[in-house]
């Protein structure tokens, strides 16, 4: 078990500067999420962590101890990548004790620990198989599973669930939330979903172009967004994001910040009235019956477009003219530079 | 008219000339037809004279060709010493030649299968002797391999050895043939390892290096299992192509000195164009034929073992 503190971090790939220093501590035992955009080095970032790639500046610690030039299997990390890396010539067993094997851990001793974590991942039955015998969801076990046979301080994951069906990627997901209570081991996991993350996290950090936008618990996200991307980030839907001078429409008792220029509103935050002269008016243009709940996309007289998520089942036909409005709590307020003002 | 029952039911029902499937069918052929053309004419017709010419005995001068069973087959085997010696030239050439061959060419590409600068040209100098005329590289091997004056020796002259007159004394022309005969026919092999050394996942690596495998480790356990398929043909094509080699032999040593380098492939070119046996040199073929075979069988079921 260690803490992973980052201090200016950064890193070029020749000239250009992918990571553009980053700060971070990531506590004990604590599970930390990078999420962020396509190409913003979620990947890099975790690559760095474990040694895979060099740091370019900055300093790097891992249970308190300076790790930038520390080779990547002596820092005490165990990594499960999105492509499982699984060796097809290896069964389960082989796979999950391939570490241990160089490391020349006597047979008895890697044979007791394979199993052990085997048992965790319930994989018992299926050690003696190869990895073209399993199914995406057991690889992926397996794959888990050879990281903790090594007892790391850190586990790291790389988009694990990518390359599973939605399904099994939502029972995955609580599988390692529950690994993670039970191991108590300090995980960094990276993903583009914004609900892994949520659901996962006890730290997201949302990154983008290299650099750190915000970092806090989920809740902090969602409700105290730092800027506009954060708040389009987290959330789904994503957030609406208007003209300052609605809010008075949305919510007429709130007070304009000064420096306002633009309001967010999330979806589900909505709530449809009738039209008057202090809600928001809008005209319904679609809804999108789900199930559990109806996205309903509404038109505003300034053209702009509006998405609304109420869980009744019948909502306003297309075409109909409404009015909305939200708490004053609601309300998320940017100013010119996209910076959160209250 | 009844409208729930179209008129062109009858028509419908009324089996086509030709049927979907057997328009496929002849489609098909007609694609493959080309190939499949040029594979009777070029392979399967010489090789059914063969069998057959292998049981008579046709002297080219004579235009007769007489028709005596297996008696090419007994004469080789059993009657003529000359067949043994031949046969023991091959398998020392492959013996020599196709560990040689497959050692040098994982070597070059474990070097060149990544990336950096200049890989192309290193790349294109192991590759560019295949594509040489045999002859031509031969010749050229020949004249720098020459007892005196020959650039070889020049060299070794200076660091003060007095090399051997290679083409001129049986064991070292054997070694001679074999290692210019490797370094013409590496490249080709280290193209294929290449090609495979590149569909190994990165993350294969990585994973095994995060694990703290050393890079000898990740060879040995991870890269060289996954190279087997490779490795198998690699083996394959060089054993068959070391049996089938004559153009170097022709030309370096015309199977000499005292026939150390008369292997196989030669002395069937021998009996029949030289000698003009035609029978006896296509059941020479036959047996060559039937020693690749079995060769190359025995190593794919070393293989399938292997994977169980
Ligand atoms: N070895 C490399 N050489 C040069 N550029 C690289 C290298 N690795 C990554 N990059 C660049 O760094 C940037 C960040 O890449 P990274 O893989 O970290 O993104 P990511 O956030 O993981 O994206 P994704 O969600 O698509 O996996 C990209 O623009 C990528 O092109
Ligand atoms: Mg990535």
């Amino acid at each position: 078990m260690a803490d992973v503190v980052l201090k200016d971090i950064r890193k070029q790939f020749g000239a250009t500067e992918i990571i553009r220093g980053v700060d971070l501590t990531v506590d004990e035992g604590e599970f930390a999420v990078f999420v962020g955009p396509s190409g913003c080095g979620k990947s890099t970032l975790l690559r760095m962590i474990s040694g895979l790639e060099d740091v370019s500046s900055g300093e790097l610690h891992i249970g308190g101890r300076r790790m930038n030039d520390v080779q990547a299997a002596k820092r005490g990390v165990g990594m499960v990548f999105q492509s499982y890396a699984l060796y097809p010539h290896l069964n389960v067993r082989d796979n999950m004790g391939f570490g241990l094997k160089v490391r020349k851990v006597p047979v008895d001793e890697r044979d007791r620990r394979v199993r052990e974590a085997a048992a965790t991942l319930k994989l018992d039955a299926l050690l003696d198989r190869y990895p073209r015998q399993l199914s995406g969801g057991q690889r992926q076990r397996v794959a888990i599973g050879r990281a903790i046979v090594g007892s790391p301080d850190v586990f790291l994951f790389d988009e694990p669930l990518s390359n599973l069906d939605a399904e099994l990627r939502v029972h995955m997901r609580s599988e390692i939330a529950a690994l993670h209570n039970r191991l108590k081991t300090t995980m960094i996991y990276v993903t583009h979903d914004q609900i892994e993350a949520m659901t996962l996290a006890d730290k997201i950090v949302v990154l983008r172009d290299g650099l750190v936008e915000q970092i806090g618990s989920p809740r902090d996200l969602y409700e105290k967004p730092n800027n506009v991307f954060v708040a389009q980030f987290i959330g789904s839907p994503r957030m609406n994001l208007l003209p300052a001078a609605e809010a008075k429409l949305i919510s007429p008792t709130h007070a304009l910040p000064a420096s306002a220029v633009s309001v967010g509103v999330r979806p589900e935050h909505l709530r449809v009235v009738e039209p008057t002269t202090d809600s928001l008016s809008a005209t319904v243009t679609l809804n999108e019956y789900t199930g559990a709940v109806t996205l309903m996309h509404v038109e505003l007289p300034g053209g702009q477009t509006c998405l609304v998520v109420d869980d009744k089942r019948d909502m306003p036909p297309i075409g109909t003219r409404i009015g909305l409005t939200a708490d004053k709590d609601n309300l998320h307020f940017f100013d010119a530079d996209g910076r959160a003002v209250s | 008219m009844d409208l729930s029952r179209p008129e062109t039911t009858a028509r419908n029902d009324r089996a086509p000339w030709l049927t979907l499937k057997t328009r496929e069918m002849l489609e098909a052929w007609l694609f493959v037809s080309p190939t499949v053309i040029g594979f009777l004419i070029f392979f399967l017709g010489p090789l059914v004279a063969v069998v057959y010419f292998s049981m008579t005995e046709w002297n080219l001068l004579s235009q007769k060709a007489t028709f005596v069973g297996l008696d090419n087959f007994n004469d080789t085997l059993f009657k003529n010493p000359d067949f043994w010696h031949v046969v023991r030239n091959s398998v020392v050439f492959a013996i020599g030649l196709v560990p040689l061959n497959m050692a040098l060419a994982l070597t070059l590409a474990l070097a060149l299968s990544r990336p950096f600068f200049g890989v192309v040209f290193f790349r294109t100098v192991f590759f560019a002797p295949v594509i040489t005329s045999a002859i031509a590289w031969a010749i050229v091997w020949k004249f720098l391999l020459q007892g005196e004056g020959g650039v070889i020796n020049q060299m070794l002259a200076l660091v003060g050895i007095t090399g051997p007159n290679w083409l001129r004394e049986p064991n070292w022309a054997m070694a001679a043939v074999i290692v210019t005969r490797v370094i013409k026919m590496v490249g080709l092999n280290m193209i294929l390892y290449i090609a495979a050394l590149q569909a190994v996942p990165r993350d294969y690596e990585e994973a095994a290096r995060l694990e703290g495998a050393s890079r000898w480790q990740v060879f040995t356990m991870v890269i060289w299992p996954l190279l087997a398929p490779t490795t198998l043909v690699i083996l394959v094509i060089t054993t068959i192509g070391s049996f089938k080699v004559f153009d170097h032999i022709y030309q370096m040593t015309g199977g000499g000195p005292e026939n150390g380098t008369l292997v196989l492939a030669f002395y069937i070119y021998q009996q029949g164009f030289k000698f003009f046996n035609v029978g006896y040199a296509a059941a020479l073929a036959m047996i060559m034929f039937v020693i690749v075979m079995a060769l190359t069988l025995i190593q794919v079921w070393i293989r399938r073992r292997g994977t169980q």
